[in-house]
């Protein structure tokens, strides 16, 4: 595929630009942006600092075109179901139209299966006319050679979900699915080097990740997504099993390392582990240049979901307003975007706070019981519950009245 | 000598998963390193960009 053009979007400390060659997302401040020829923007009133609040538009969207699925894994996190609700064509191709308006630049298209979905090439393609890098993940069952290479002309990135080889794929997902996805992945890997496996760690395979990584490696794939078990959906009734073990997650950061370089294979964390990273001190000055960010909802990334409401992110939180509605991101997402300002201990003494931004929301409203908790599966909340037993660790939490209108 | 401001920060590579930003971790491990290279590499990227005249639309 020729490489797209970069697309610029003003925000208020520069700008940031996508690019296809190489593969990024940079941000720029205002003297880099006048630098290169860009001009003054309404935007670039008041504080020019990176972080002192919101983007003017997520530079990703996930959208989830159906929470329809016939594979039925046991963890799945939208709760998918054979005959489950989708976007149609029609509202899907709208909701791309109002994300290249406000200037997004990745959309994530998932479900339920998309590639189920008879129009999922057709609203690539829409995406790609406007201007927005399309991807994809798929469980991978549905795919045959014919999708494999229309995909590959049309996709930037397809990553196919394997949370195990072999048996260890049944027992994660409830099905013998292994040899289908494998054979997608060659199907795909055929068409295109941008393919990649997503594996979903728990409890059960946290400690045997080096053979995925291995075979993923053998098939010349180009990532292995490492993503943490999320109590939602199908998930939420069996987290407690599957949750890591504080062993295992104190470890995931530099077993991820190991294995990308054992492997030579980009091996990547998402973004509910960032307390996981944190735990082990990185530089802060490169996190922050890196984009090292935890939940990011609201902000750098949201979700549209088959409803057509926004939310902060595809796992969890409330519905902020329909796609149509041009002010949602304006007014909308304070779950996510004000929980550094309300943040309890341990999270508000923590050094990181502006980076990991205590962690999973999702994990904390469903196992601490609260939204406004602190991340209970980060190593340092742990430790803090460890050395304060009488001390229960509070929701802060926004004020009462918070996001109330005013009444005049 | 003219200031050419600074990039601030570089995500690389495309994330296809649904609604979790992905860290390349061996970025992090070298550090400083990652942070010279990406910024030579995207900043190249960049210029080399907005030196061809059909760049000089503005951005949204």
């Amino acid at each position: 595929m020729a490489s797209d053009p970069p697309r610029f979007r003003y925000e208020r400390f520069g700008g940031i630009v996508a690019l296809s060659r190489p593969r990024s997302v940079a941000y720029l401040d205002r003297e880099y942006a006048r630098s290169i020829g860009f001009h003054d923007h309404p935007r670039w009133r008041g504080s020019a600092a990176l972080g002192d609040g919101p983007l003017s538009a997520p530079t990703e969207v996930h959208l989830v075109l159906s929470r329809r699925c016939s594979a039925g894994c046991t963890g799945c996190y939208v709760g998918a179901t054979p005959d489950g609700p989708a976007l149609s064509e029609i509202d899907a191709r709208a909701a791309i139209d109002r994300l290249a308006e406000m200037g997004v630049f990745h959309v994530a298209l998932g479900g339920g299966e998309a590639v189920d979905l008879p129009y999922l090439l057709d609203v690539a393609r829409h995406a790609r006319r406007r201007g927005l890098v399309p991807n994809l993940t798929t469980s991978g069952l549905p795919v045959s050679d014919m999708f494999a290479r229309e995909a590959a002309a049309v996709f930037g990135q397809i990553n196919v979900s394997v949370d195990g080889l072999g048996a260890e794929y049944s027992r994660a997902r409830g099905y013998d699915g292994f040899a289908r996805a494998e054979r997608a992945l060659q199907l795909l890997r055929a068409r295109t080097p941008h393919v990649g496996v997503n594996c979903v760690v728990s409890r059960d395979n946290a400690d045997r990740l080096g053979p995925v990584v291995a075979w993923a490696r053998s098939l010349r794939l180009s990532e292995v997504e490492l993503l943490r078990f999320k109590p939602t959906g199908r998930g939420a009734g069996i987290f407690a099993d599957r949750d890591l073990t504080p062993r295992q997650a104190r470890l995931i950061y530099p077993r991820a390392l190991w294995l990308g370089l054992r492997h030579h294979i980009r091996v990547k964390l998402d973004c509910s582990f960032a307390p996981m990273i944190f735990a082990w001190r990185p530089s802060r000055r490169v996190a922050d240049f890196l984009g090292v960010l935890g939940c990011a909802g609201g902000d750098v990334l949201a979700s549209i979901m088959p409803d057509g409401q926004w939310i902060g992110c595809s796992f969890g939180g409330p519905s902020e307003g329909h796609f149509r509605d041009p002010s949602v991101w304006e007014r909308g997402f304070g779950a996510f975007r004000d929980f550094t300002t309300h943040a309890p201990e341990p999270c508000a003494s923590c050094e990181y706070l502006a980076l990991c931004r205590g962690g999973c929301r999702v994990v904390a409203a469903a196992a601490a019981g609260d939204w406004w908790q602190p991340d209970p599966g980060c190593p340092r909340v742990q430790r803090w519950k460890a050395t304060h037993p009488k001390e229960p660790i509070g929701s802060s939490g926004p004020p009462p009245n918070h996001k109330l209108p005013v009444v005049a | 000598m003219m200031r050419t401001g600074k990039i601030l920060r570089v995500a690389p590579g495309y994330n296809p998963n649904s609604s979790s930003l992905g860290v390349d971790v061996a970025f992090l491990l070298f550090g400083s390193i990652a942070v010279t290279t990406l910024t030579l590499v995207v900043g190249s990227a960049v210029r080399l960009w907005r030196r061809t005249p059909s760049s000089r639309r503005d951005g949204v």
